[in-house]
């Protein structure tokens, strides 16, 4: 499957929120969203859900008009809640039944989630018995009923801890690795380094940058080298590099990870190399450098007006 | 309609399940059963008390001292009352010397059957034995003086209870026994609207301030979700009142032989086929117009507290129209009643009852029947979209009013 966002526009009042917006989600490879607060994900998110109509644009899945109807869709809304005085089986049973299934599988289904989280004994208790992360585990549930098809997760990690945090990476795995079409919104990059093959991001209603997350990262590496020596301070490695290569541009990576090296026109990656094998330093690390998702969020929204 | 049937049965176990209805309908069963058994149980006592009243009625005679100015009345007196010589004093002034001494509480001295004195040494509220013994004399002086025409007290009574006969014809409806019992019917109505409205509009409220609105919305439609919802409360309500007329049934079958025979004819009167089935469509639909009301004002607030004041108005506007209904109790076909048992909001109460007291015309039943449907209509459509309109509006609470102004605007999905 793969869904095409194609320039969604959207208002409220005057105040346009979302400035044609376009994208796109394949089938088995998940996509982070990503945004600052008001950024506009929940926006297109509820766009897409059918929750708002935009003001002009479409969302197209294999080419045809997306209607939330015609799919098996698990949805975790940013705004989340169930219904705190009724028993955890039963409202999953009954959500799962609002989406098409029949009474017997609705019950299979919510029972399999209910002990894939391992809340088992909570099943017949009202949810408002729950602690908040295990309400919380019962949230996500409810988006994994009936096996969906597209599952599209807003700000899914909040509330999680990271054990329960695992837990869920593991269940979204799966159904990429299953061939399901995955979309979730966060802040937390780590996490969406870890489970997302795409990233969109999304700044002040407009798209700042989308695509596969290996590929952005080497393009934003811009061929640049990351060099980590033991036992030399980064300030002399720099130093050392320029006599040698005159020209390089060195800057320290994070604390004492090493220092990256823009050697374009200066060196090629061969010509390091054979600078670095007859020194007597002691290599840790050298390479390509890629930029962390999270060095890649703050240059491109820090770029841009806030 | 799928969808309909799921929220239907979802909502209605929800709202029979709760403890608070479950114990207040058995308590109010329990209450209209127990009204049923007021005559049983008043019978049992008078019983009773009938009993030791006859053998222990020593009112006339216990610490009660009497004297005879004319000696030929003591034994008619004394005959009348079992009077024993402790009751008898030979002067006024021994009379005296033991109300004095608090051996007596009233003494009474009997010059004729129709003049006696009687003397107290102190009086208290409940001292009616004086108005009792006027009463004795008075019936002992009656059949003296009928005796004394050669007429006996039976032939008296034979008279005085000759029965007129009257045979009364109505042409319309009879509203000296229907008023009553339909005001009574209306009562029901008036507060189930208030009771279930008000559930109505916290069950909205609730997911919305919870945030499950979202969820709902995204898993089906809002008319489904509206439509399941009004229908749970409305079936909610059927089966409390099918209980309570379970146990109004019982109660009137167990003890029909001892209740009043006005309220076995109001009974009989008023609930004929036609009335019941107007009482029933006007109710009914009604009730439901009532309920959709509710629903699109809960779905203007984000807080349950908020409910309270979002639904004030139409508290007033139904109890405008209970009033109407009081006034067309009297008033039957005036013109007030006439134009209340026309508008929508009122004609649930309006209508019903005027049709238990005098006959409404064809057209008036057809144009009030008609205006009730299509605003009912109108309101489950209107509920619909404002709830749609509604969904995300968090924050601040929304006017009905601008609610409607801001969904006829919307185009979000309906």
């Amino acid at each position: 499957m793969k869904l095409e966002v194609k320039d969604i526009r959207k208002s409220f009042g005057e105040r346009e929120i979302l400035h044609g917006i376009s994208f796109e989600v394949v089938s088995g490879k998940a996509m982070g969203f990503l945004g600052r607060n008001g950024a506009g994900k929940s926006t297109t998110i509820r766009c897409l859900m059918d929750v708002f109509h935009q003001d002009s644009g479409e969302f197209l899945l294999d080419g045809k008009p997306f209607k939330t109807g015609d799919y098996r869709i698990g949805y975790l809304p940013e705004e989340r809640g169930m219904y705190a005085k009724n028993k955890v089986l039963n409202q999953l049973t009954y959500f799962a039944m609002l989406r098409g299934a029949d009474k017997a599988s609705a019950e299979k289904s919510a029972m399999e989630w209910i002990d894939f989280f391992n809340l088992g004994d909570y099943a017949k208790r009202p949810l408002e018995h729950l602690s908040k992360g295990n309400q919380q585990k019962i949230q996500i549930a409810q988006a994994f009923l009936n096996d969906p098809d597209i599952l599209i997760l807003d700000e899914p990690f909040s509330g999680l801890d990271p054990v329960n945090a695992q837990v869920f990476k593991n269940a979204v795995a799966d159904f990429v690795k299953r061939g399901k079409l995955v979309i979730f919104s966060s802040h937390q990059m780590g996490y969406v380094e870890e489970v997302c093959d795409d990233v969109t991001l999304i700044h002040d209603g407009s798209i700042l940058l989308s695509g596969d997350l290996d590929e952005i990262k080497r393009a934003r590496g811009e061929n640049k080298l990351l060099l980590e020596v033991d036992a030399v301070a980064d300030e002399e490695v720099i130093q050392a590099i320029q006599t040698a290569f005159p020209g390089t541009q060195g800057t320290p990576y994070l604390a004492d990870k090493g220092v990256i090296l823009d050697t374009h026109n200066t060196a090629t990656q061969q010509q390091m190399l054979t600078y670095l094998a007859g020194s007597n330093w002691t290599i840790a690390r050298f390479g390509l450098y890629e930029p962390s998702l999270n060095d890649i969020f703050v240059s491109t929204v820090g770029g841009e007006k806030a | 309609m799928r969808n309909f049937k799921i929220v239907f049965g979802f909502e209605l176990k929800n709202q029979l399940a709760k403890k608070s209805v479950i114990v207040t309908t058995l308590l109010i069963m329990l209450a209209v059963f127990a009204l049923f058994n007021i005559p049983r149980i008043m019978n049992l006592f008078d019983s009773g008390k009938t009993d030791n009243v006859q053998q222990q009625d020593t009112t006339l005679t216990q610490d009660v001292g009497y004297v005879f100015a004319d000696q030929t009345l003591e034994p008619v007196v004394s005959g009348a009352l079992g009077l024993t010589q402790e009751n008898l004093y030979p002067s006024r002034d021994s009379l005296v010397q033991d109300l004095q001494n608090k051996k007596l509480t009233v003494g009474f001295v009997v010059n004729s059957l129709t003049n006696f004195e009687s003397v107290w040494q102190d009086k208290d509220l409940e001292s009616n034995q004086g108005t009792r013994l006027a009463e004795v004399m008075k019936e002992l002086y009656t059949s003296q003086k009928l005796s004394e025409m050669n007429v006996t007290m039976d032939q008296v009574a034979q008279i005085q209870t000759t029965q007129v006969e009257q045979v009364e014809t109505v042409m319309g409806k009879n509203s000296s026994n229907n008023v009553l019992l339909a005001f009574g019917l209306l009562f029901v109505v008036y507060i189930f609207v208030l009771i279930y409205g008000q559930v109505t509009s916290t069950i909205i409220a609730r997911e919305k301030d919870s945030k499950t609105m979202e969820l709902l919305i995204t898993s089906c439609k809002p008319s489904a979700l509206i439509l399941g919802k009004v229908a749970a409360s409305a079936v909610a309500a059927v089966v409390q009142i099918a209980g309570i007329a379970l146990a109004a049934f019982i109660g009137f079958q167990l003890n029909k032989h001892l209740l009043p025979p006005m309220l076995t004819m109001m009974l009989s009167g008023t609930l004929t086929r036609s009335y019941i089935l107007t009482y029933i469509f006007y109710s009914v639909v009604g009730y439901i117009m009532y309920l959709f009301l509710y629903a699109a004002l809960g779905s203007t607030v984000s807080k349950v507290e908020d409910v309270n004041n979002a639904t004030g108005f139409i508290q007033f506007i139904f109890i405008g129209g209970y009033l109407a209904a009081s006034f067309a109790m009297n008033m039957p076909s005036s013109g007030v009643a006439v134009v209340t048992s026309m508008i929508p909001f009122t004609s649930l109460m309006v209508m019903p009852l005027r049709s238990a007291i005098v006959t409404v015309p064809f057209w008036q039943h057809l144009v009030s029947g008609s205006l009730l449907l299509l605003t009912t209509v109108f309101l489950a459509v209107l509920s619909i979209k404002i709830y749609s309109w509604g969904t995300l509006n968090y924050g601040n609470k929304t006017g009905f009013f601008h609610a409607i102004k801001m969904t006829l605007k919307s185009e979000k999905r309906a």
